[in-house]
């Protein structure tokens, strides 16, 4: 056969699959939405879960997969910071800083389930958190860290030598110049990294189920004292997120509307996912401005 | 003069910063290597429990085929033959698709679909396992049972599940492994007269290589390590399935079922625990294999 | 000695890992003097200058030594902040901070912890005067750095090293990246500087150095060649490569 009979063949039958993927996937993906976004109202995101009969919604679900985030990142956010701080700034060029670096691409190959297990092991039980709030949030840590942790060093990198050379051509010290000139022009990229690994955690529900729980208490939205153990804000309560939910209702659920409650919270997760990289995307574009300009 | 020596000589705000900062980043990264000694080191004595406390050997764990712990039978053979195959499988599938994809987007199709594509991509990346569980339950398994009888749970559905939530991860790795071969390839083959396919197959995909095995190999370990995802559709039975479309039960689908039903300590909850230490040398493997894709590369 | 000397280095060497870049450099750099090191790319000048306030600690290995006031600056136990405070560095390129004209000559001053306005005030005038920016700049020092010319960022990036009142100032290859007009306005400026500074200077370009530098040292593979004043380097040079790298034969 000739080339260019091959190469239009070959064209033909590439463009034919690619487009035969993108449509399977995209229908599902509009199958998702469509069946989920006419359950969404004001009344299913604001109404409590019901465990045994239909018209239940997310509220709560949907606070504790938000407030998990929230708890996660400040966690792991000044602890992955640092950690990149170390490893761009500092760290020699050794066999040392290579194990370091090997550890972190271990933990970031972990499978949830297993970082959800360890989780169990050691907040739930040893520790003696049961069941909470902050044992899923430490979950989620040790699962977010890798990830942010090379998010935030490919920033640091980013911001280039002269900037550094510069300050500590005055006699600065390296952290002050790491602080004062190289974090403040980082800073973007990190927090883009930072909402995006929040979209990754607010979807996780393996690493959550033994250590955040799966059942929620009863919670009051007006008792804002953090200690006290009905407030919203305790970090010490049982929460189920919006993930573990849908796990939850259809694989040992007993509500009659498990349907209609998955396919709602589904498209909630993935329109708030949506706004997460949008978000990010658009912190990404405003650096890339204020860097022409 | 000299109290200039004096001061050259001696430390200053600028000395203890820098001693104060090095040491706040060095406990960051020590804190987190720590943890990653510790989870190996967890993780690792309790797997190893059911061997030492319950005389389990480890040859009769890895190889019976009977799982039963209410009756103290341990062989988790089943289930690493299931997570094998549902791992073996969606990567098998999704490998040549997300190539197909990734070729289509990035030498084929104008950069403005690209462009539209980037974001789509990345959400499907970022949907959670348990969202595409949930599909796998409400689409793939009805779907499944009409094909082909049965009840529509097992291996193949666990499968599709898998392939659909690597593929997206797969496909943008893959995009950027080939968006990384330098243009001046492109040129200089098909200056040569090559036709585009030519240039693809035996440029493009050659020097992409190791970035398109990395991305197979991340694909598939995201598989093997999936619980709830595969839980929701592989059916939960810890027998070797006979076929594809028979109920069986991953690795992962049994810790999770069953984790929460063992009292801590015993033999049974034991045995869990050694299904996660497998897990847990899978997922080094894997990053064994990826660091060797990756070398093949550099080279 | 009719000059005392700012700064010596006794057997200077560099290593990039097993690389040797420079050999047993022996300099004595007069004070109040603008001396320049020149070479083909490659022959070592620039590490050896920034090794001279120890700006190569995280790349390279130094061995030797380098006297300053009579304290060998090139050990662990000296503070290396001080030793950069007293011996500052402009760069190849202007790299002002993302900051006003004002804070970016007061960065340092700053940091040193001085809060008094008055002083603050004085020394901003003070360093753009020497760094002959004053007239330019003096009525939008609230402005951003960011958007003065190439010239005129350089030196900022001067004034900024003088704020902070070294005694010597290493210079890399300061106008490489400036137009005719800019490089003549700074190199005009160097001789007004150096009343009260010694400078040191890297460049590539040998009519910069035969204009500006009073003394001149020549370097090749990373060795010191020949060091002199520099009308009898560039008039009557002792050693042939010296001739020859200044008649165009390589480099």
């Amino acid at each position: 056969m000739r080339p260019e009979r091959v190469d239009k063949i070959a064209t033909g039958v590439i463009l034919g699959l690619a487009g035969l993927v993108g449509l399977i996937i995209l229908s599902l993906l509009i199958y998702i939405l469509a069946m989920g976004i006419p359950h969404i109202s004001w009344h299913f995101l604001t109404t409590n879960a019901e465990s045994f009969t239909a018209g239940g919604g997310i509220r709560d679900q949907l606070f504790n997969s938000l407030y998990l985030v929230v708890l996660t990142l400040i966690v792991s956010v000044p602890l992955a910071l640092c950690a990149a701080i170390y490893l761009s700034e500092y760290a020699p060029q050794n066999r040392w800083t290579r194990m370091l670096r090997l550890a972190i691409e271990v933990l970031s190959s972990l499978p949830s389930v297993v970082v959800g297990l360890f989780g169990y092991l050691v907040f739930v039980l040893q520790f003696g958190l049961d069941f909470s709030l902050l044992a899923g949030a430490l979950a989620l840590t040790i699962l977010n860290l890798p990830i942010l942790t090379r998010s935030c060093e490919d920033a640091l990198r980013q911001v280039p030598y002269l900037q550094r050379q510069a300050g500590l051509g005055l006699g600065m010290s390296k952290w002050r110049v790491t602080t004062k000139i190289v974090l403040p022009a980082a800073l973007p990229g990190i927090i883009t990294g930072a909402i995006l690994s929040a979209g990754r955690i607010f979807g996780e529900a393996a690493a959550l189920i033994y250590t955040a729980g799966q059942s929620s208490s009863a919670i009051s939205y007006t008792d804002w004292n953090p200690f006290s153990p009905t407030s919203f804000l305790n970090p010490m309560r049982p929460a189920e997120t919006l993930a573990v939910h849908i796990w939850k209702v259809n694989s040992e659920g007993l509500v009659p509307d498990a349907r209609a409650v998955s396919n709602g919270s589904a498209a909630v997760l993935i329109i708030t996912i949506l706004l997460f990289n949008l978000v990010a995307r658009y912190v990404g574009h405003r650096i890339k401005q204020r860097l022409t300009k | 003069m000299d109290d200039l020596k004096k001061r050259l000589n001696q430390p200053s705000v600028e000395s203890r910063q820098e001693w104060v900062g090095k040491l706040i980043s060095y406990l960051a990264i020590i804190l987190i290597g720590g943890l990653v000694g510790t989870i190996l080191v967890f993780l690792t004595f309790k797997g190893v429990a059911l061997f030492k406390n319950n005389g389990v050997s480890v040859w009769h764990f890895l190889s019976s085929t009977d799982w039963q712990p209410s009756h103290h039978h341990y062989g988790a053979l089943p289930m690493i033959i299931t997570s094998f195959s549902v791992t073996v499988l969606s990567g098998i599938v999704a490998l040549p698709l997300a190539l197909v994809v990734s070729i289509a987007i990035t030498e084929m199709l104008p950069k403005k679909i690209y462009q539209f594509f980037q974001p789509l991509i990345e959400l499907l990346v970022g949907i959670p396992s348990v969202v595409y569980g949930y599909l796998g339950l409400t689409v793939i398994v009805p779907y499944l049972r009409q094909l082909f009888g049965g009840t529509g749970f097992g291996i193949l559905a666990a499968s599709c599940v898998l392939f659909l939530m690597i593929l997206p991860t797969m496909t943008s790795m893959t995009i950027d492994s080939l968006q990384a071969v330098p243009q001046k390839y492109r040129q200089a083959s098909a200056g040569l007269g090559a036709t585009r396919w030519q240039t693809i197959s035996r440029v493009i995909i050659p020097s992409a290589k190791s970035g398109i095995l990395t991305a197979m190999v991340f694909g598939m370990a995201r598989a093997f390590g999936e619980a709830l995802a595969v839980q929701m559709v592989i059916g939960n039975t810890t027998v070797i399935p006979k076929n594809l479309m028979e109920s069986s039960a991953t690795l992962t689908s049994v810790l999770t079922t069953g984790i929460g039903n063992t009292v801590m300590g015993t033999a049974s909850n034991n045995a869990l625990w050694s299904l996660a230490l497998i897990l847990l040398v899978m997922s080094l493997a894997f990053n064994l294999l990826m660091r060797l894709a990756s070398k093949k590369g550099a080279k | 000695m009719q000059t005392s000397t700012a700064l010596e280095t006794k057997n200077l060497q560099v290593l990039y890992g097993e690389k040797h870049v420079a050999h047993d450099i022996n300099l004595k750099f007069p004070k109040n003097k603008i001396i320049a090191l020149i070479g083909a790319s490659g022959s070592g000048k620039s590490t050896v200058l920034r090794s001279l306030n120890r700006m190569n600690d995280d790349f390279a290995t130094v061995k030797g030594e380098i006297n300053f006031h009579g304290v060998n600056i090139n050990q662990p136990k000296v503070n290396v902040y001080r030793v950069r405070q007293q011996i500052g560095m402009v760069f190849q390129q202007p790299t002002p901070f993302p900051m006003s004209i004002y804070e970016n000559v007061i960065y340092g001053l700053r940091l040193a912890g001085e809060k008094d306005r008055k002083v603050l005030d004085q020394r901003v005038e003070e360093s753009l005067r020497q760094a002959a920016l004053w007239d330019e700049v003096k009525d939008q020092l609230k402005a951003s750095a960011l958007a003065l010319s190439g010239g005129q960022q350089q030196r900022l990036c001067i004034a900024r090293t003088l704020a902070v009142r070294p005694e010597i100032i290493l210079m890399d290859e300061p106008t490489s990246a400036l137009d005719p007009v800019s490089t003549s306005q700074i190199e005009d400026t160097l001789v007004q500087l150096k009343e009260q500074f010694t400078i040191i200077m890297v460049t590539h370009n040998m009519q910069q150095a035969s204009r500006s530098a009073d003394w001149t040292a020549f370097m090749h593979q990373g060795h010191l060649i020949e060091f002199d004043e520099t009308a009898t380097i560039f008039m009557n040079p002792r050693e042939k490569k010296t001739a020859d790298y200044l008649s165009g034969k390589f480099g």
